[in-house]
């Protein structure tokens, strides 16, 4: 019963002209952004960021959740018509879902990636809806060592999960924790790494940074190479799957709904892992596993229904305890700050608009996004015409106006193009930016509880072992960091890769 | 290549040594707890030691399927560091030409020199990026977008 009232007050929430517009706006970015090769819904939740200021909280995260969700949509479509996959979670669709395309059955692919991205979206935020709120009271008991505990296995886990050597990943971590100490210390006031830069006495700001980091350093990555116009063509006809294809894809659209769903709960690049997660369930529990990277239904219904659970997964941890799963929930959480909105325990009793909203928003949006995805596909497929010299620019002016709009100064844009140089310069190393995203967001909150903690136990380091949660996230934390000595452990990251 | 991957393991080696130093010079520990100069010092002892086994690394690999052209070619350094300069002259030259002159620059070049485009192309683009912005920016979004600080432009509305 009182689940029923939260839902009437998230509906009542939700269905405000602003807030649907706002949901509308998120879904569609989502996939023209998913659409789009080359730009994740990490760089246009980035690129949007400075746009929602002067918007209503409830709005700027609706829109920027929709924004994530809706991305997982559009990612599909290029992998299934052109072979070039939209977003990372979308790779494993190719396999399946362009031979598919080149056997005529292009319709069908389109059609039961959105039905079953549509099924594991609202499956992801009734699992959210149910869970978020006893988490969150669990998480209630948590003192600043649990949080500073958490904080860092979160860290820990985003880089034992990337696909990269985990040295370097540990590298842009403590890269990011260091960038986020600059600035004025919050407890005792001091100025610290500030180089006499005034500007920088507030600290780094977390959008030039990010901006820098993801929208700036692609282009110049592409930009590396000689800009080619590419036109890509393709087609699609009768995108309704057939009866036979539904009975193909029921339970690997469930299977994946809920394997996506707890995977995306963990740190780590979730809705990629978990798309792969499933194209492999769904190999191994085929009555017939030669037919997989042939056109196999089954290899595009599973891992898109996987790929849009592990969105909704991920918000848990975000809501529930403040603490962000991977670079994308790391920038919402950014966004929520922003707007002096604290996530944790008591998001959902002091902001049930904001917590209730976001979940219907879901809802809403899922059904706006299969709404979208299947008449609109003629269109999408035309906003891939649109060449990359023209995309590039337009993609430095978002950036650009993005930071110049935040406060005025020249000196942030200036931060901005230093940070699109750093991580130009970090991928030709094969760095990975999620780490240091997460670092720089989460940091300042991290550095906080170590100290509390410290003040707490009078400087004994081993509160954090002398609490019985906190001492759980601290052995998980140190049997991953020293993995790479331990055979088992170290063999066990390779296959999961 | 190995000299490059070296010299990137040196510049954090020497990241972290500077921010040791920095940070030695702050208060370590006060009565309350941790200082300001707790947390980066232990970042930088912990940096420059994940720096220095980098370098190791890198230093010990004798090279395979991994090494990649970290060095882009002569013509993609040339438009990484105009894209680069082109962004830095926009945002010294925005308050002083105004927004939407330096912005219409700034695209014109991306658009015509860097990405090769049809001049109409160009100008559609660059007038819809400058001008359009502007005004969007400035009368919906309440965002004003500065204007030029020539006065001679000023006059001409810029």
């Amino acid at each position: 019963m009182e689940l029923f009232e939260h839902l009437l007050f998230g509906t009542q929430t939700l269905f405000t002209p602003v807030n649907l517009a706002f949901c509308f706006i998120g879904v569609l970015m989502g996939t023209l952004v998913g659409v789009l090769p080359g730009l994740g819904p990490t760089a246009a939740i980035a690129l949007l960021l400075p746009a929602t200021f002067h918007t209503p909280p409830v709005a700027s995260i609706i829109m920027l959740a929709g924004i994530y969700y809706g991305a997982m949509y559009g990612g599909s479509t290029t992998s299934i018509l052109v072979n070039i996959p939209g977003e990372a979670a979308s790779v494993i669709t190719c396999l399946d879902g362009y031979q598919m395309a080149l056997q005529g059955r292009a319709g069908p692919a389109l059609g039961i990636a959105a039905f079953g991205s549509f099924i594991a979206g609202t499956i992801s935020v009734v699992g959210l809806m149910l869970i978020a709120p006893p988490l969150a009271k669990f998480a209630l008991a948590f003192g600043p060592p649990e949080y500073f505990s958490l904080m860092l296995m979160g860290v820990v886990v985003l880089i034992y999960l990337g696909s990269g050597s985990i040295l370097k990943a540990l590298m842009m971590a403590v890269f990011g924790l260091l960038v986020g100490t600059i600035g004025q210390d919050s407890i005792s006031g001091t100025l610290r790494l500030t180089f006499g830069i005034r500007e920088l006495y507030d600290g780094v700001g977390l959008i030039p940074a990010i901006m820098g980091l993801f929208g700036v350093s692609e282009v110049i990555s592409n930009v590396e190479q000689a800009i080619k116009t590419e036109i890509i063509s393709a087609k699609a006809r009768n995108l309704m799957p057939n009866r036979q294809d539904w009975r193909d894809s029921f339970w690997p659209i469930i299977r994946g709904s809920v394997l996506g769903f707890f995977i995306g709960i963990l740190p780590g690049p979730s809705s990629t892992i978990s798309s792969f997660s499933s194209y492999a369930l769904e190999k191994k529990v085929s009555g017939n596993p030669a037919k997989f990277g042939k056109g196999a239904i089954e290899g595009v219904a599973g891992p898109e229904a996987a790929n849009n659970a592990a969105t909704g997964g991920s918000f848990i941890p975000l809501l529930t305890l403040g603490i962000p799963a991977n670079a994308v929930t790391a920038l919402l959480l950014g966004a929520f700050m922003i707007h002096g909105v604290t996530p944790g325990p008591l998001l959902i009793s002091k902001h049930p608009d904001l917590f209730w909203g976001t979940v219907m928003s879901m809802y809403l949006g899922n059904i706006m996004l299969l709404i979208l995805n299947l008449p609109l596909i003629g269109l999408w497929v035309q906003v891939l015409r649109v060449p990359y010299p023209i995309l590039f620019p337009l993609i430095l002016l978002f950036c650009l106006v993005g930071v110049f709009s935040l406060n005025f100064s020249q000196a942030e844009v200036g931060l901005m193009i230093g940070f699109g140089a750093f991580g130009y310069a970090a991928r030709k190393f094969q760095f990975e930016l999620a780490p240091l995203v997460l670092a720089l967001v989460i940091g300042p909150m991290i550095e906080n509880y170590l100290r509390l903690s410290l003040i707490i136990s009078r400087g004994s380091p081993w509160i954090f072992f002398r609490r019985p949660i906190s001492a759980v996230f601290i052995l998980i934390t140190l049997t991953l960091l020293f993995s790479p000595f331990m055979p088992r452990i170290g063999r066990s990251r390779e296959r999961f890769q | 290549m190995k000299r490059v991957y070296q010299t990137a393991g040196l510049c954090f080696v020497g990241l972290s040594a500077f921010v040791v130093w920095e940070s030695w010079t702050l208060e370590y520990y006060t009565n309350l707890g941790p200082g300001p100069g707790f947390f980066p010092l232990w970042l930088g002892v912990v940096m420059g030691a994940l720096s220095l086994a980098w370098f190791v690394q890198v230093s010990g690999r004798k090279g395979g399927p991994d090494d990649v052209a970290i060095l882009p070619e002569r013509a993609g350094i040339l438009r990484i560091l105009s894209t680069l300069a082109a962004l830095a002259a926009m945002a010294g030259l925005m308050n002083l030409f105004g927004f939407q002159l330096a912005m219409f620059l700034l695209l014109v070049f991306l658009l015509k020199v860097l990405g090769r485009q049809a001049l109409w192309v160009t100008l559609v683009v660059a007038l819809l990026g400058s001008v359009g912005v502007y005004h969007l920016f400035g009368a919906y979004l309440d965002v004003p977008l500065p204007a030029a600080a020539v006065k001679l432009l000023a006059n001409l509305g810029l």
